[in-house]
């Protein structure tokens, strides 16, 4: 069976073959899509290529008023069109899809949320060009069996979704199962491909058991430890174990086998580095709704190992993103989520270093009124923002630690 | 009044790992526990996710002054009791 998607917590098992008669049937398009249900995603992504229309990701957790903030709707069936037939050629075979699907990117661009730094999550959205910049098409990789681990409508979930969709790969639900059926996954459907968060993995471990099957492990997002790496390694002892640096705005752009991370040769013009911090050419770049000067700042702060070839280490980052498990979140976006509470004269939010997911999110809330508990605040949040961005350490204080006459400090 | 495994009625740390699960719990409006047990899988008995474990953690660590996972994830809550009582 020419298996494209297993998904065992949606109950999906859709070949190849399902899915191009889920195509052909077609008969409607809503340029959002907000679902839990993988296949659904990834459908819906395939449509709006071949009719080259744009496609707009919504997690599906988003909460209403999430979704408002950021689109303007929470309701989306006043989008829903009919599909022009003669936009749709019908299709017979998996080979057919994979090569009509590059021939028919004039207009069609993905559109996705992340974290702003304003306090809003921000729109970036993606030519076909740039969201598979780093797609490998080849022979080789025409066997590979992948491991989805990462949410269906962020940036890393894309880009793997597109390296198994252009090689005609098998794509295997992980993210979200517990660790059992995980490995059970992994092992029934021989996966050769995972790419992760290092939160992901660590919770794989400790392991007894060794896998054969996967070739290649590939981990972003947040630093990955010396431990977990060789754990990993014994677990997995065929994989080539690569740790990618990449963001929303740019998607993967480095990737290294060690902390130092080097750049091809035909990117070095594209990448700049000025006062230890790294800068990158707006041509790698989505494009965003405020204006992008030549060079885009990263943010990130370096250590540049060699210039030729470029070769650099990170070192940390200067914005105050606060990376949860590959997450990213902004303190001010929960700040003005919790100030929207009557009743809450002041909060700072800031982060807590955690084994389990890097960062743990906490806050200090200076309340009027002592009907505020931690549990009616949390069940406010659950309402306006999502759950990973919602404190977990909840501390009721009579005065910050520190005033609002500078920037609060957050670590 | 909470009702715990017989044999360790008087154990303290029971009771207090039972308290600090219920307060995780009951942040994300799950339901309580009334007992817990050592052979409890923290993930697939419990239904803890990895924030809740990585608030488990940060809570554990307040009390007593350990990082439970810092040396790997740990399952269940017999592997909890055994790196405390170890310390």
């Amino acid at each position: 069976m020419n298996i494209f998607l297993k998904d065992i917590d949606n109950d999906r098992l859709a070949t190849w073959d399902n899915l191009i008669d889920d195509i052909n049937n077609s008969s409607i398009y809503n340029p959002y899509c907000k679902a839990a249900d993988y296949y659904t995603v990834f459908k819906h992504i395939i449509l709006s290529l071949l009719i080259d229309e744009e496609v707009i990701l919504l997690d599906s957790d988003f909460t209403e008023s999430e979704l408002i903030n950021l689109t303007g709707h929470s309701d989306y069936d006043e989008f829903i069109k009919p599909v022009e037939k003669s936009n749709l050629p019908i299709l017979s075979s998996k080979s057919e899809l994979i090569k009509k699907l590059s021939n028919s990117t004039k207009n069609w661009n993905v559109t996705l949320f992340t974290s702003g730094t304003t306090g809003i999550p921000k729109k970036v959205s993606h030519n076909f060009n740039s969201i598979t910049r780093f797609v490998k098409v080849s022979g080789r990789n025409e066997k590979s069996i992948w491991g989805f681990a990462y949410n269906p409508t962020h940036m890393a979930g894309i880009q793997v979704f597109f390296q198994a969709l252009l090689n005609g790969n098998s794509i295997i639900r992980l993210f979200g199962l517990d660790t059992k059926k995980i490995y059970n996954e992994i092992k029934d459907n021989n996966i050769t491909h995972i790419s992760a968060t290092p939160t992901f993995y660590r919770l794989l471990l400790p392991c007894s058991e060794v896998i054969l099957s996967v070739e290649r492990i590939t981990s972003g997002g947040e630093k990955f430890n010396e431990k977990t790496f060789q754990q990993l390694n014994e677990i997995f002892p065929n994989a080539k174990i690569t740790n990618v640096y990449a963001s929303t705005e740019a998607g993967t752009l480095f990737a290294s086998q060690n902390d130092i991370f080097s750049v091809r040769p035909e990117y070095e013009h594209l990448i700049h580095i000025e006062n230890n911090e790294l800068l990158i050419h707006s041509s790698l770049m989505g494009s965003t709704e405020t204006n992008v000067d030549e060079w885009y700042n990263t943010g990130d702060v370096i250590e540049n190992v060699s210039q030729k070839p470029l070769k650099f280490r990170f070192l940390n980052r200067k914005s105050e993103m606060i990376n949860v498990g590959g997450y990213k979140v902004n303190p001010l976006e929960v700040e003005e989520a919790i100030f929207a509470l009557t009743g809450i004269k002041n909060v700072r939010v800031y982060s807590k270093s955690n084994s389990v997911l890097g960062n743990i999110i906490c806050c200090e809330v200076v309340a009027s009124s002592k009907q505020i508990t931690e549990l009616t605040l949390r069940t406010f949040l659950q309402s306006k923002i999502q759950e990973f961005k919602i404190p977990r350490i909840i501390r009721f204080v009579d005065a910050l630690s520190t005033t609002r006459t500078g920037k609060l400090k957050r670590n | 009044m909470m009702i715990l495994n017989k044999n360790k009625m008087d154990n303290k740390m029971e009771v207090n790992i039972l308290e600090i699960i219920n307060t995780v719990l009951n942040n994300r409006t799950k339901e309580k526990l009334t007992s817990i047990n050592p052979e409890m899988h923290l993930r697939n008995d419990i239904g803890f996710d990895s924030l809740d474990l990585a608030e488990l953690t940060v809570r554990i660590e307040a009390e007593y002054d350990i990082d439970i996972f810092e040396d790997g994830i740990v399952n269940t809550i017999g592997e909890i009791l055994k790196i405390l009582e170890n310390k």
